[in-house]
């Protein structure tokens, strides 16, 4: 008697169980395919904030990036045009909290960025020539991290320098932006963020000729790849002259 | 009683204060000078009061003794005795070896112009306007009024044209030497076994310091080669230290870029620019920057790249090229950094291109093509004209510019000819 309650007690907790675990299935199946509808529905997904990122103070990128550069990453900045303003906008926001190195390959305009608000005396500017002179420096800059921030021209290297500079970057904490017209493999697969400016419409002052004047432009910044967020973001900024 | 010592090329020109020989030269007359007393008050390279109080002898054997301790420097001396500085510096102004008695510092002084008090030239020219020429014009003055005209630093100039100096005597500090080298204990080729040698000579010099209670400024470095030849380097330190590690950091980051033709067999390093005291650290180590840091970063960069790492600094200038210019990278002064996170606007960005020649078509006197695409939109020109006066005048037309492939650009035309000045990028 007692041995038959048992077994009937056993079977109706296995039983329970089953149902239990049929419900649970079901639950996870529902689950999963709100998840799987909310993904889908990518342009309404809401970013999340990042931890350890590098404030932009440019209110559009930094929604568009979660609140900002992720810090202790590649980043690589590409396009044609308005790549240097957003750099250009992130160098005025480092140099009042620290040393910012630029990895100069002849052409920077040092007026453009203290109009952009950068402090110029807080700015290490290491002139570089040849692709080994720049991975050699952005290692020493890396490695020694006096600077929180690197800006450095996009040149060809082994996948496994990127990959160094990426861990190099990791480990020190520090963002290094490569700016790039467009990036290659090596670079996109080192790069943790990617960001491509693209360049929608100039913004004329005054009239045709003579008597007008560029007062800048409307730029397109489309988020290409980033470690915590979805890409295909996009936000439009406008950069204007003084 | 005090006598002044003072060189003959600094008694040409006392406004100027200048001095022919080296710091070095200099401060290896004063050590020679020891002999004769020891309390020294080294005022500038060529000019030293020597404290007399209590030494044997008279005047004229202190003056004697003073010679033959530097005669070995073969300088032109001028020696002067008196109860002050001032006095004492009277007395070797009017003649070499002269003694001024007590009681006739005013009579002495007399004469004198007035660049003996060491003051700024235009105040010399402003009391010579007001007829003010020798010391003993400015003595006749009544002090009250005159120092109510000039202002309080006038009351010292008054009392010294009198022949009164409150200055204080300040005795020189012992120069202490610190170093360390390592010689005939074999020969290295290899960098590693320079880097062990260096380290161990650092420790010593770093304890050396550490146990005087200073700092280094700059470190000597002299590297003796087999072929008997001596490489020097010095090393400016950001910050002087005493700190070991970064010693040796500056130091092999000075010699990463270096090469010696033959096998070093000694080392000697020394420790200059001496300063009193320990090391200034940041409040909020990990918020500011570490200059010793920033300075060992440079050496390397530097040493890596065989040029210098710099800043920027504008300027006002109509030509794009001429409003900015670079020099070395200086830590800023200002360490405490703005913390405010004000929102930014953006700023187109030039880039200036290694300028080339273009060609550019034109159309009602405008661009229409540049490198055979089509200009979509274009202002300007804009007239830079420099240097008119010159031989080599400068005269451009500058055009913003918007290609078909949405470079846009910079180009000017000079002369006849069209050249792509930069993009914004």
């Amino acid at each position: 008697m007692a041995a038959l309650a048992a077994s009937q007690l056993s079977e109706n907790v296995i039983l329970s169980d089953v149902i239990l675990s049929l419900s649970k299935d079901e639950g996870r199946r529902e689950a999963f395919l709100a998840l799987k509808a909310e993904l889908s529905g990518r342009p309404s997904l809401s970013p999340q904030p990042v931890e350890g990122t590098v404030v932009t103070a440019i209110p559009e990128l930094d929604r568009l990036l979660a609140g900002g550069f992720p810090s202790g990453s590649v980043a690589t900045l590409e396009g044609a045009t308005g790549r240097w303003s957003v750099a250009a906008g992130l160098i005025a926001a480092m140099t009042r909290k620290g040393l910012v190195a630029i990895l100069d390959d002849g052409a920077l305009y040092p007026p453009s960025l203290a109009e952009a608000g950068v402090c110029l005396e807080r700015v290490l500017i290491v002139p570089v020539r040849k692709a080994l002179e720049v991975a050699r420096a952005a290692d020493i800059l890396l490695r020694s991290r006096i600077c929180r921030l690197i800006l450095m021209p996009a040149i060809a290297l082994r996948d496994s320098i990127w990959t160094r500079l990426a861990t190099l970057a990791h480990r020190n904490g520090v963002l290094l932006i490569v700016m790039a017209a467009r990036a290659g493999a090596a670079l996109s697969a080192a790069a943790e963020l990617r960001l491509h400016c693209a360049l929608e419409r100039i913004i004329m002052r005054g009239t045709h000729g003579l008597w007008g004047s560029f007062a800048g432009f409307e730029l397109c910044v489309n988020l290409r790849k980033h470690k915590h967020l979805p890409s295909g973001h996009q936000t439009n900024m406008r950069a204007l002259s003084s | 009683m005090l006598l002044c010592v003072e060189v003959e090329a600094s008694v040409l020109s006392p406004s100027t204060a200048l001095w022919a020989g080296s710091v070095e030269g200099w401060e290896e007359m004063l050590d020679a000078l020891d002999v004769v007393s020891p309390l020294i008050d080294d005022v500038r390279p060529g000019l030293a009061f020597l404290e007399m109080h209590g030494i044997a002898g008279d005047a004229r054997a202190w003056m004697a003794q003073t010679r033959t301790a530097l005669a070995p420097f073969e300088q032109t001396l001028r020696l002067g005795a008196g109860s002050n500085k001032i006095v004492a510096r009277a007395a070797a102004y009017v003649a070499d070896g002269s003694i001024c008695e007590p009681g006739s510092e005013c009579e002495l002084l007399a004469l004198l112009p007035l660049t003996l008090l060491d003051i700024e030239a235009e105040v010399i020219e402003r009391l010579m306007l007001l007829g003010i020429e020798r010391l003993g014009d400015l003595a006749a003055l009544p002090h009250g009024p005159f120092v109510r005209r000039f202002g309080a630093a006038a009351a010292g100039w008054h009392e010294l044209a009198r022949g009164i100096d409150r200055r204080p005597f300040v005795p020189r500090s012992r120069a202490v030497a610190i170093e360390a080298s390592i010689f005939g204990e074999g020969r290295a080729v290899d960098e590693a076994q320079i880097f062990f040698a260096l380290r161990m000579l650092l420790t010593r010099v770093g304890a050396d310091l550490a146990r005087c209670g200073k700092r280094a400024g700059m470190l000597h470095l002299a590297l003796e080669l087999e072929d008997a030849e001596t490489c020097t380097f010095d090393v400016p330190l950001a910050m002087p230290t005493a700190n070991e590690r970064t010693m040796f950091d500056m130091l092999r980051a000075k010699l990463e870029g270096a090469t010696f033709e033959s096998a070093i067999v000694g080392l000697r390093v020394q420790a200059r620019q001496l300063e009193e005291g320990g090391e200034a650290q940041a409040l909020f180590g990990a918020d500011d920057f570490d200059p010793q840091r920033v300075a060992v970063t440079i050496a390397r960069l530097e040493a890596m790249l065989g040029e210098r790492i710099t800043r920027a600094t504008t300027r006002e200038a109509h030509l794009l090229e001429e409003r900015f210019a670079y020099q070395q990278f200086e830590l800023p002064r200002k360490v405490m950094f703005d913390r405010t996170e004000a929102p930014h606007a953006l700023v187109p960005q030039l880039r200036l291109l290694e300028v080339r020649e273009i060609a550019v078509e034109l159309r009602a006197r405008e661009p229409a093509m540049v490198d055979g695409q089509t200009v979509m939109q274009c202002v300007g020109p804009w007239r830079i004209a420099e240097r008119s006066f010159t031989i080599s005048p400068v005269t451009r037309d500058e055009y913003d510019v918007v290609l078909e492939d949405g470079t846009f650009a910079r180009i000017y035309r000079q002369n006849t000819h069209w050249y792509m000045r930069g993009v914004y990028e």
